[in-house]
């Protein structure tokens, strides 16, 4: 079935089509019409699942990891300020290797406070050891929610997934959406009980003080799944195509087979440099756009690969760290470590500030000059 | 008792908590730890936050046979609540008692928030609070459980604790908590007929249960059973329950007078006569306005 949707009102659907249980959840904007509509759901009994708003973000993590480690398929969904809040959480719900997903909707972090759109906040969660999917569009959303299940429930795996998507950009913007049939899904991703858990039945001891050498072992288990999981992912994402037609890959390469100059970049603002690319190929210009689906694990070597034959990088950050720069720009260039490529970084878009695709013509016509590596703010 | 609980019968079933663990000598929470298990038996889900108790389990011991999971520190009540909702989601919830065993660090302090949260919502869990007084686990500091001018290590004597503590029991009474009791693990029984009773309700119920520590209040292992009594008899710990805001007294006090529940404790070994008759009022006053019926007027405390 298709309709006009924005992006929370898909990830609600990718919930709803996921069958979860138990869904504990705190508004905040510009995420909180994915917890109203799956409200509105369970208010004409759509949805029979658990839903209960509790009293912050942090206890919406805490309440998820409950549920989750109780058997229940678990969700929720916050952005910014609320994903800051969650954080202490995050590293512990990988570190008992349980399973979930979390959407945040980007939004640039306070202070000052703006709603708008940027990645600082996701940047921020990058070493927490969830499974993470950066999306350009609303149907991807939806989709990776439900591959984030297949994914992380996958018994090799137990590890959470966080699907991302841009706060205004994708959250409250309209686009044609398929909602795959639920058979279809019930199919691909059955319910299955969890082997680790919190059953009076079976005890187990979860969270565990570990010390010395024990802890150490722990965390290279997670980092071992997360590298085990691009293999699940790959196959997971076959088989979605086979189900419903739409091919996904960990990284998307846009016109890259011949280009000299491409961008590398994360989130919706990908659909305007690609058609900024569109423009500049109809002018002769050999450029492309590698967008990162999959932001960890990091798919390294195929970026590597992609990249491999391209003379000029321009790497889009959408964040800041203040006192090196933007975040994703020195995963590129460890990436790129021993070739001889012109990899300048462009700091953008902070606080939702508009781009434009004149903005992504001069990037690409920027670095395609550069004599030396360049850090740029763009604004 | 109103159900068929023998606690002959019960203490010679298998035990739930194995010996063993990394508590100190003398230790009153683990010893609350095993009468939780004794009271609602294998059907329970331990919930923990940071603090003393997380250390009886570590990585590769764990001396827990029921299921057991630590969180965070401030996350008690919250996590708790996603348990309990998680099992009602999958079926699973009944006959399963979800029980936070949190310290008061934990409770009165930083995880206030979630356990409010928690009884708001009137989530079936019980909640222990085992109240020693202290942030114990980080080396003895002082919580909002501390009592008035005793000694932690961030207040340290001659000055002492400036503040009076916090009454958690009325305070969740007050958040709507339809089962709430303060307890000591000197009276074991008094504890366990509380935990049973608690386990009946269908919503939340909160226990904030006095744990005498050794290493904290500075008393002898062996004289730590004592102190709990001491606590109790000069009427500075009184032992209650409150069932829908209607208080009910468990243990007539004998009012012992206070300077022999403190002299016991190396922590309150700095109090000067004006501050020992200062708690001795306090404690005289409290005591009248919970036995004629003004327990609920709180401008006096």
């Amino acid at each position: 079935m298709k309709d006009l949707m924005d992006g929370n009102t898909a990830a609600a659907w990718g919930a709803r089509l996921s069958k979860v249980k138990s869904v504990p959840c705190f508004p905040i904007t510009p995420a909180t019409e994915i917890i109203e509509v799956i409200a509105s759901w369970e208010a004409k009994k759509e949805f029979t699942g658990e839903f209960y708003q509790v009293e912050s973000e942090h206890s919406a993590a805490s309440a998820a990891l409950g549920s989750a480690m109780a058997g229940a398929r678990t969700f929720t969904a916050t952005s910014s300020q609320g994903l800051m809040l969650m954080h202490e959480l995050l590293p512990m719900i990988s570190g008992c290797r349980i399973p979930m997903v979390l959407v945040n909707v980007s939004r640039s972090l306070s202070a000052p406070i703006s709603l708008w759109c940027d990645h600082n906040d996701i940047m921020a969660m990058r070493d927490s050891g969830w499974i993470t999917f950066i999306c350009e569009r609303n149907q991807e959303v939806l989709d990776s929610i439900i591959l984030g299940y297949k994914i992380g429930e996958n018994k090799k795996i137990l590890l959470p997934v966080l699907v991302n998507m841009d706060g205004f950009t994708h959250s409250f913007t309209r686009t044609e959406v398929d909602i795959p049939d639920q058979k279809l899904i019930d199919k691909f991703i059955p319910h299955q009980e969890l082997e680790i858990g919190l059953d009076v039945k079976k005890p187990m001891t979860l969270g565990i003080p570990a010390m010395g050498l024990d802890y150490m072992r722990y965390r290279a288990q997670v980092n071992t799944a997360m590298l085990d999981s691009f293999a699940v992912i790959e196959e997971a994402h076959k088989e979605w195509e086979k189900l419903t037609g739409r091919k996904y890959d960990i990284i998307d390469e846009y016109n890259l087979e011949d280009a000299e100059a491409a961008i590398v970049m994360i989130g919706a603002n990908t659909s305007i440099a690609k058609a900024a690319v569109k423009k500049m190929r109809e002018d002769g210009k050999k450029v492309g756009v590698l967008r990162i689906r999959l932001f960890r694990p990091f798919p390294e070597e195929r970026i590597r690969k992609a990249l491999e034959k391209i003379d000029s990088i321009a790497v889009i950050d959408q964040n800041i760290s203040p006192g090196i720069g933007g975040i994703l720009y020195p995963e590129i260039k460890m990436a790129m470590y021993g070739t001889q490529k012109r990899i300048n970084n462009y700091i953008q878009g902070l606080g939702g500030n508009f781009l434009s695709e004149q903005d992504f013509i001069d990037i690409l016509n920027d670095v395609m000059k550069s004599k030396k590596d360049e850090k740029k703010w763009q604004m | 008792m109103t159900d068929a609980f023998n606690i002959k019968e019960e203490m010679k079933k298998e035990h739930l908590l194995t010996g063993g663990t990394f508590a100190c000598s003398g230790c009153n929470p683990i010893l609350g730890t095993r009468l939780v298990l004794i009271a609602l038996g294998k059907n329970t889900i331990l919930v923990n936050t940071a603090g003393c108790m997380t250390l009886t389990a570590t990585w590769p011991f764990t001396p827990y046979k029921v299921p057991w999971v630590h969180g965070a520190i401030e996350n008690g009540g919250a996590l708790a609540t996603g348990i309990y909702r998680g099992l009602k989601a999958i079926g699973k919830d009944k006959d399963t008692h979800v029980v936070v065993y949190a310290g008061d660090g934990a409770t009165y302090d930083i995880g206030l928030q979630s356990l409010s949260g928690m009884i708001y919502r009137q989530e079936k869990v019980i909640y222990v609070c085992y109240n020693n007084c202290q942030l114990a686990n980080t080396g003895h500091q002082k919580s909002a459980a501390t009592p008035q001018y005793a000694r932690t290590t961030t207040t340290p004597p001659p000055i002492g604790n400036q503040l009076p503590r916090k009454h958690m029991a009325k305070m969740m009474a007050m958040n709507s908590a339809p089962y709430c009791a303060t307890a000591c693990t000197s009276f074991p029984l008094d504890f366990i007929m509380k935990l049973r009773k608690a386990a009946k309700i269908n919503g939340p119920s909160f226990i904030d249960l006095l744990a005498p520590c050794e290493p904290g209040w500075i008393v002898e292992p062996s004289q730590l059973i004592n102190a709990g009594k001491l606590m109790v008899e000069s009427g500075m710990w009184p032992l209650y329950e409150i069932e829908n805001k209607k208080i009910t007294i468990n243990h007539k006090p004998k009012m012992i007078p206070v300077r022999e529940a403190l002299k016991i404790q190396g922590r309150f070994k700095h109090l000067t006569e004006e501050q020992t008759s200062e708690i001795q009022e306090t404690v005289i006053k409290e005591w009248e306005m919970i036995t004629k019926g003004r327990f609920w007027e709180s401008e006096e405390y």
